[in-house]
């Protein structure tokens, strides 16, 4: 499938910005399954230097300084993305979840950095006593892997309430614990959470979903959005995308831009300002699907 | 050694009868197996047997008061609130022989090494991690290993600066019980704590013929111009600010080597290159020597949560590797976990064997040490395996499983599981104990001691000889935590004769040049100091009205007169409010008079009184104390901590509260003039002087409004002149200039007109347009900047002024509009000035995200 993502952030300060920095992971990452046919980043006010680079998890970043006093920020990002559908998992062959200290440790072959340090707490993903209990009725001993992130997902999406207005992007997890409740990142931190509170490597994705309107009615512009899911490894299939806010494995409509540690490590704008005040922003988020199979 | 004390071997046995009395247990650093001094002790022991107790208790008495005067001891300014922290220096410094010395210095630098090949691997190829030879988890899991920082630090030369804090076991082997690999972890203390001991006990130190720190000092100075790669490099200290517990080694060490201190909001980034923001405009900056922790010194690209760094220094770093010493990212090798596994470091990496062992540690994260420390609990206490590094002696306690309630161990237990990678669990090793100076003489003590590590010019590691012990409670401690902030010196004996003395105090002319050109002056820095001189001058007027008043009830003649007198001198500070705080009411008696001085000094909100200018001045001047000389410092520091003079002024009667203002204005007054004396005219030195002016002109107009408008009879206008020229301190020179009794028009002529008078509003005013004219104008346009335009017209309006015509005046009409045209426009001067070299526009920073938050 291909599609066509136009994300649109628009900032409004109440006062001049005098000089603002931002770091943003906002370029589609190529992988295996996803080619990005093309990519622009239009950001107004012109920006006086934009450096990118490529961060340790591999994702496309860039930096941008803003030195021109201004009141409004403009960043729009479009892309064009060929979707595969990934190949097909069977869960329940999987490695089991406490066998996997063997697997990445104690076999004879080289470690692999880049699975191991998704095993590790991270700022956002630190579990309580109270989430690792919660995580550990969905892996009971010798589990395959994959079958209990599947079933722990599924937890969490009937066991939350989606509510976009019970948290923020400074409520820690076990706050979202408590009350039950998040939006997709919080639901993304809880999961991962829970699968290290097992040291099962998870890592976090940012991205875009394709939505369907509703049967019947004409697909809204703008009522997309950025989202956030997991991806968890196994050692038959390497790793897997599980999208806990939707009860789903993901398949070929979700986008992914980035992929980290936790919301920290690839959120999508994070800027430093000086002056500005109070700042309102808006966000807009279209995902048209342009062609249902692979263009050949 | 050549010493009369060196040579001398027969110590009078009252000196150890004390020391000999109280056997604490541990190796005994003083006496050896036989009971005798070991050799290396025998100079100290010799010097400190030349002198009497009393002699040797008056040396301590002067060693507290040393340490107090250049302020390691109390945080004199720190929030009232928190408890201050303390801070002792003993007499007697620990000794380390030439011989054992050699192998510790071989054995620190081996580690230094050691460490920086981590580093270099962990982010860089980390084949450690790849290999199993380092657990990937104990690396991933501690907040110090900062991801973005990968590629960085392997270019960047990595670590610059490495401190051990040692202990020596029972079995006599010295172990490393904590490494500090972030920054220069209070080397600035060990060099403050050096240079106080030798004002009091240099003869002792130079009888001893212990090492000296400057040869160090100086070839870091070396080095940090090699690394900088420039012969005239801008070096910067970056610390997080007055209120950080370790910010007095920042301050002294950046004022030893000569250096700028600067907080992250000083600089500015740009993709390649550090900016000091200065009163000239953005001024490059060739190195920072950072002491502010690696995750916060960037908030663009490292932890979100707070704001101590620059933001985008990260960036810097990836286009400049060596712009920044340590490197970001290195206190990852201070993790305690790491210490199991650096003998199989050693061998891997360096293909050595590890000289010097940590203390017996276990990571958590190990599941074969979870079960160890399962099986035999009472063994080991529990501790994070990385803690921050702030002021030494800071190091949190175990966490002691013995003393837990069984349903705590098992909640215990859950969380080294869930958290065990984040954990240590160690046991104990013991302390050592050397002589400290106590109340009978020398007693036995426990300590602990830090040594410090650089890199030199060579690329190598040398070792500071010298250190900072401190007293440790070893029944509690495992790390360097003594709260008690008890310290002692540490001398390395030199073998042989040592090079002539060189202090970086007083450089040489083969180490100097000769720098004429202006210090750069940090924005922040110049608002500071323009606040320094307001505070100082309002401080000053204050007590010198408040004198005034008091003096005026004291004068028995005219006890009427006297009361009025005294109540207008109180309308001069409270201004309007006088009426009110009296409740309407005249002020019939000296007790309301008294009361209403108690207000001006402590009460209330109003935000004039003593109190809070006092506060105001203390604020100001700590966070300017680099720039402050120290006896202008001293001066300061010792009015403070008489905080008994706040309180006898609170609560003494009229006369003793004459005197106790006496000390007052006295101490504001030396104050004042080592700040004259001493600072060098630059622009640092146009704005206090400017605060200073705007806050006298302003106080004497205020002054002569409420004295003569409305123009009071004639009994009363001559007790209102003398006492203007008494708070002017123009008295005399009226005398000398008129031989009369005051009258209004010469004394007008003498406070508002004369330009040569330092009293007058005109002298004021003209002191601050030479100051504005040689500024630098940081917008230069062919507008006049406002602030020059508001000093022309204050300088105008006082220039044309009439006085003769406005004595004349029955209503003062003329005088009136004049004051109130200066009254008006000084604090507009004021804001003008700083909002165009202080940066006022600017508010602090703060971060706007986009959250992920979709409407499905």
């Amino acid at each position: 499938m291909i599609f066509e993502i136009a994300h649109k952030t628009h900032y409004r300060y109440h006062s001049t910005v005098v000089q603002s920095l931002h770091l943003m992971h906002m370029t589609p990452r190529a992988l295996s399954g996803q080619v990005v046919r093309h990519h622009n980043l239009l950001i107004e006010p012109s920006p006086a230097s934009r450096q990118a680079g490529v961060d340790v998890f591999g994702n496309p970043n860039l930096i941008v300084d803003i030195e021109a006093p201004h009141r409004e920020l403009l960043i729009l990002s479009r892309s064009t993305i060929e979707k595969h559908l990934p190949p097909s998992v069977k869960l329940s062959a999987t490695t089991p979840w406490d066998a996997l200290d063997f697997r990445l440790l104690r076999a004879a072959n080289e470690r692999d950095v880049h699975v191991l340090m998704f095993r590790c707490a991270s700022r956002l993903t630190t579990p309580t006593l109270e989430i690792a209990d919660y995580s550990v009725r969905s892996f009971a001993p010798s589990r395959p892997v994959l079958e209990g992130a599947m079933d722990l997902i599924m937890r969490i999406y009937n066991d939350f309430e989606f509510d976009p207005h019970a948290t923020d992007v400074s409520t820690p997890v076990s706050q979202v614990f408590a009350m039950r409740r998040g939006v997709c990142q919080d639901f993304a931190h809880l999961a991962l959470a829970c699968l290290r509170a097992r040291r099962i490597p998870a890592r976090y994705v940012s991205g875009y979903l394709h939505t369907h309107p509703p049967v019947g009615r004409p697909k809204l512009q703008g009522a997309d959005a950025s989202h956030a899911w997991i991806s968890v490894w196994a050692p038959e299939s390497g790793w897997v995308d599980l999208d806990p806010t939707n009860g789903i494995l993901a398949r070929d409509e979700h986008i992914t831009v980035a992929y980290g540690r936790d919301y920290d490590d690839v959120s999508p704008i994070s800027g430093v300002l000086r002056g500005g005040g109070e700042h309102s922003v808006s966000v807009a988020v279209d995902v048209n699907m342009v062609a249902d199979a692979t263009a050949n | 050694m050549t010493t009369a004390a060196a040579t001398k071997t027969e110590i009078s046995p009252n000196l150890l009868s004390a020391y000999r009395r109280r056997d604490i247990g541990g190796y005994d650093e003083l006496l050896g197996p036989g009971g005798a001094p070991r050799p290396h002790w025998q100079p100290l022991l010799a010097s400190l047997d030349d002198l009497t107790a009393d002699e040797r208790q008056l040396r301590t008495t002067r060693l507290a008061r040393r340490v107090r005067e250049t302020g390691i001891a109390y945080d004199i300014f720190a929030d009232p609130n928190t408890s201050a922290q303390r801070w002792t220096l003993d007499l007697l410094p620990i000794i380390i022989s030439a011989d054992e010395w050699s192998g510790l210095e071989r054995a620190l630098i081996q580690r230094a090494r050691l460490f920086d090949a981590l580093l270099q691997d962990v982010y860089g190829h980390q084949d450690l991690l790849t290999a199993g030879i380092l657990p990937a988890e104990l690396i991933f899991s501690d907040p110090a290993y900062l991801a973005p920082c990968n590629g960085i630090v392997p270019r960047s030369g990595g670590l610059m600066f490495y401190a051990a804090d040692l202990a020596r076991g029972e079995d006599g082997r010295w172990r490393v019980i904590d490494n500090h690999t972030e920054t220069l972890a209070g080397i600035g203390f060990a060099l403050a704590n050096r240079v106080v001991h030798t004002h009091v006990a240099g003869d002792i130190f130079n009888g001893c013929n212990a090492r000296r720190l400057a040869p160090y000092f100086q070839e870091l100075q070396t080095t940090l111009t090699h690394h900088s790669g420039r012969e005239n490099a801008r070096v910067a200290l970056l610390t997080p600010g007055p209120h950080h517990e370790d910010y007095f080694s920042h301050a002294f060490l950046a004022r030893y080597l000569g250096y700028l201190i600067v907080e992250g909001h000083d600089l500015k980034t740009r993709s390649a290159q550090v900016y000091l923001k200065t009163l000239e405009g953005l001024k490059e900056i060739d190195l920072i020597v950072r002491c502010i922790s690696g995750k916060s010194s960037d908030p663009l690209e490292l932890d979100p949560t707070g704001f101590i760094g620059p933001s985008g220094l990260l960036r810097v770093c990836r286009a400049s590797p060596h712009a920044v010493v340590n490197a970001i990212g290195t206190a990852l090798a201070q993790n305690r976990g790491l210490g199991p596994y650096l003998p199989t470091l050693a061998h891997h990496i360096l293909g050595e064997e590890l000289e010097l062992k940590d203390a017996p540690r276990r990571w958590l994260g190990d599941p074969d040490a979870r079960q160890e420390l399962f099986d035999h609990p009472d063994r080991f206490s529990i501790r994070k395996a990385q803690e921050g590094t702030g002021r030494p002696g800071q190091a949190a306690l175990g966490w002691e499983a013995r003393a837990l309630a069984t349903p705590e161990r098992e909640k215990m237990k859950r969380e080294i599981a869930l958290h065990g990678a984040t954990l240590v669990a160690e046991e104990k090793i013991g302390f050592s104990c050397a002589p400290i100076h106590g109340s009978d003489g020398l007693m036995p003590k426990p300590f602990a001691m830090r040594l410090f590590v650089s890199k030199d010019a060579s690329g190598s590691y040398q070792v500071m000889p010298g250190g900072l012990a401190m007293s440790v409670d070893p029944d509690r401690a495992v790390a360097l935590s003594a709260p008690e902030g008890q310290t002692r010196d540490v001398w390395v004996l030199a073998e042989g004769e040592q090079a002539p003395h060189i202090s970086l105090w007083r450089p040489t002319l083969a180490t100097a040049r000769i720098e004429r050109s202006q210090r750069v002056i940090q924005s922040r820095v110049a608002d500071d100091l323009f606040w320094l001189g307001r505070y100082s001058e309002r401080a000053d007027w204050t007590m010198r009205v408040l004198r005034g008043a008091l003096r005026r009830i004291e004068e028995d003649s005219a006890p009427d007169s006297g009361c009025r007198a005294a109540r207008k001198c109180l309308e001069i500070l409270f201004g309007k409010d006088l009426d009110l705080l009296a409740r309407g009411r005249e002020a019939k008696d000296d007790a309301e008079i008294e009361r209403l001085c108690a207000t001006l000094i402590a009460g209330g909100s109003g935000s004039r009184t003593l109190e809070r200018t006092l506060d105001g001045l203390y604020r100001v001047a700590h966070l300017v104390r680099d720039r402050l000389s120290l006896e202008a410092w001293q001066t300061l520091s010792k009015f403070r901590s008489g905080e008994t003079w706040r309180e006898a002024l609170n609560s003494s009667q009229p006369v003793e509260m004459l005197d106790i203002l006496d000390e007052g204005i006295a101490a504001i007054a030396s104050f004042n003039g080592f700040m004259h004396e001493n600072m060098t005219r630059n622009f640092g030195w146009s704005f206090l002087d400017m605060g200073r002016r705007i806050e006298r002109a302003q106080n004497l107009g205020e002054a002569i409004l409420t004295l003569f408008i409305p123009l009071p009879d004639a009994e009363e206008l001559s007790s209102n002149l003398l006492l203007l020229l008494e708070l002017a301190d123009s008295f005399i020179t009226y005398r000398s200039r008129y031989r009369l009794d005051p009258m209004l028009p010469l004394v007008l002529d003498l406070l508002l007109l004369d330009e040569t008078n330092p009293r007058s509003l005109s002298y004021q005013l003209s002191a601050i347009a030479r100051h504005l004219e040689s500024l630098p104008d940081s917008s230069p346009g062919s507008e006049l900047p406002e602030d020059r335009r508001l000093i022309i017209a204050l300088l105008t309006s006082i220039r044309l002024a009439d006085v003769e015509a406005m004595a004349k005046e029955d209503d003062g009409a003329m005088l009136e509009r004049l004051l109130m045209d200066q009254l008006d426009m000084l604090p507009e001067l004021s804001n003008e000035i700083s909002r165009h070299y202080f940066n006022v526009m600017e508010e602090a920073p703060h971060r706007a995200q986009t959250r992920v938050d979709p409407t499905i």
